[in-house]
């Protein structure tokens, strides 16, 4: 009689389980529908805007004056962000949807090579890197090189207002768990502001100061919340930055020589 | 000498202006045919019975194709031309909006010869537009069989 019963509960859970998972399968594919159409749909009339702005610039521009003209530049640059924007949202959807690959992952190596392109990219910059050896997680390799490469990326941004910067990439014990962390000496943040970073399309200086669609850091918690870690910052106005995460490590190999 | 026939295959007028115009911009003189939607295009490259008995059109040296169209879409466009005899090796570029990965995978294996973002901005879009046109009219080279008419 019992064993019945709990063999009708166990069906029952069954039942509902499958019910639950059919219905988290239907969101996702909505959710990917919305995303290709996003993605399809929403950059042709940007396109259209901007490309019609460029053509009443170069075809009737001697019935505008500089006034009309200026309207027309800001519309095309409008036009171009709002792309921008478009890209970066795509790109925090996609992070969410991606299936988790876990493997061991070299973060020192992706660190490098990322710093590496940065210089390349600008040459001009003064930036030196310090790159702890051996960081490694057990995570999502391209998914962890989307968060590594935004926090980089940011550091570099935000210390772009000095003549030479310090970017520092290592890891800290905190209360016992080893915490991974990018560190720069630049703009920096006022603490008051610190939960708002994380937050999509929040920023926290004028586009005007530095450029950014505030996706960046929302993309990096997204990534690491998805491995079950957790990611925060301290700063100070002017006295740079530090962004911390943790993040499931590998098993410890011991080789015996 | 034959003439270079590009075929658009775009259903969004405003892109069809806006690439036509990038085209002459660039000094491309080509006659370009407009498909609105992956039936036209089948139908100008393989005739409306799908039997390719169609009179004396040009093979187009280059067919620039939106993915997203009504009717049939891109995908199926060319699924059928590189099924049909005539058209499985006329140069295929998809040129649309979308940067999604399975959109490029799926066009690869299917045969497209190409995979070209159309830019948001239009500087960069004539840009595209310029660098496909000296790609695929000048520098890129086709067997005879496809040179023909259709």
């Amino acid at each position: 009689m019992r064993r019945k019963e709990s063999e009708e509960a166990v069906r029952r859970l069954n039942t509902d389980l499958l019910r639950h998972s059919n219905a988290l399968q239907a969101v996702n594919m909505e959710l990917e529908a919305f995303s290709y159409s996003v993605s399809h749909d929403l950059r042709a009339p940007l396109r259209a805007i901007g490309g019609f702005s460029q053509i009443l610039l170069e075809d009737h521009v001697a019935k505008l004056d500089e006034d009309g003209k200026g309207c027309l530049g800001r519309i095309s640059r409008a036009a171009n962000d709002m792309g921008i924007l478009i890209d970066d949202m795509l790109a925090l959807s996609r992070v969410t949807r991606k299936e988790l690959a876990r493997e061991a992952v070299d973060l020192s190596a992706i660190v490098a090579k990322k710093a590496d392109d940065l210089h390349k990219l600008h040459p001009e910059r003064e930036v030196e890197f310090v790159i702890a050896d051996g960081m490694r997680v057990n995570g999502d390799s391209s998914l962890m090189s989307i968060a590594l490469e935004n926090l980089l990326h940011n550091a570099w941004k935000y210390t772009s207002r000095h003549r030479t910067a310090k970017i520092e990439v290592g890891t800290e014990v905190i209360d016992g768990q080893t915490v991974f962390f990018v560190r720069d000496d630049g703009a920096g943040f006022d603490m008051k502001y610190a939960e708002k970073l994380f937050k999509p399309f929040q920023r926290l200086h004028a586009a005007d100061e530095f450029e950014g669609s505030g996706v960046g850091l929302a993309t990096v918690q997204r990534v690491i919340s998805r491995h079950g870690g957790r990611v925060w910052a301290t700063g100070a106005v002017e006295k740079g930055a530090t962004f911390y995460f943790t993040c499931e490590q590998p098993q410890e190999v011991f080789v015996h020589a | 000498m034959h003439r270079k026939v590009i075929l658009l295959v775009e259903d969004n007028q405003n892109d069809v202006d806006l690439t036509l115009r990038a085209l002459k911009k660039n000094n491309v003189v080509n006659e370009v045919v407009v498909a609105r939607d992956g039936v036209e295009a089948l139908d100008y490259l393989l005739g409306s019975d799908g039997t390719s008995s169609n009179d004396g059109r040009s093979l187009p040296q280059v067919v620039l194709l939106d993915l997203k169209l009504p009717k049939i879409d891109g995908l199926e466009v060319i699924r059928r031309m590189r099924a049909h005899e005539k058209t499985r090796l006329v140069p295929v570029v998809i040129l649309t909006s979308s940067r999604e990965e399975q959109d490029m995978i799926s066009g690869y294996l299917l045969g497209a010869n190409s995979y070209v973002r159309k830019p948001v901005d239009f500087p960069e879009f004539v840009d595209a537009v310029r660098q496909l046109g000296i790609y695929w009219l000048l520098l890129n080279e086709l067997p005879k069989t496809i040179r023909g008419e259709l």
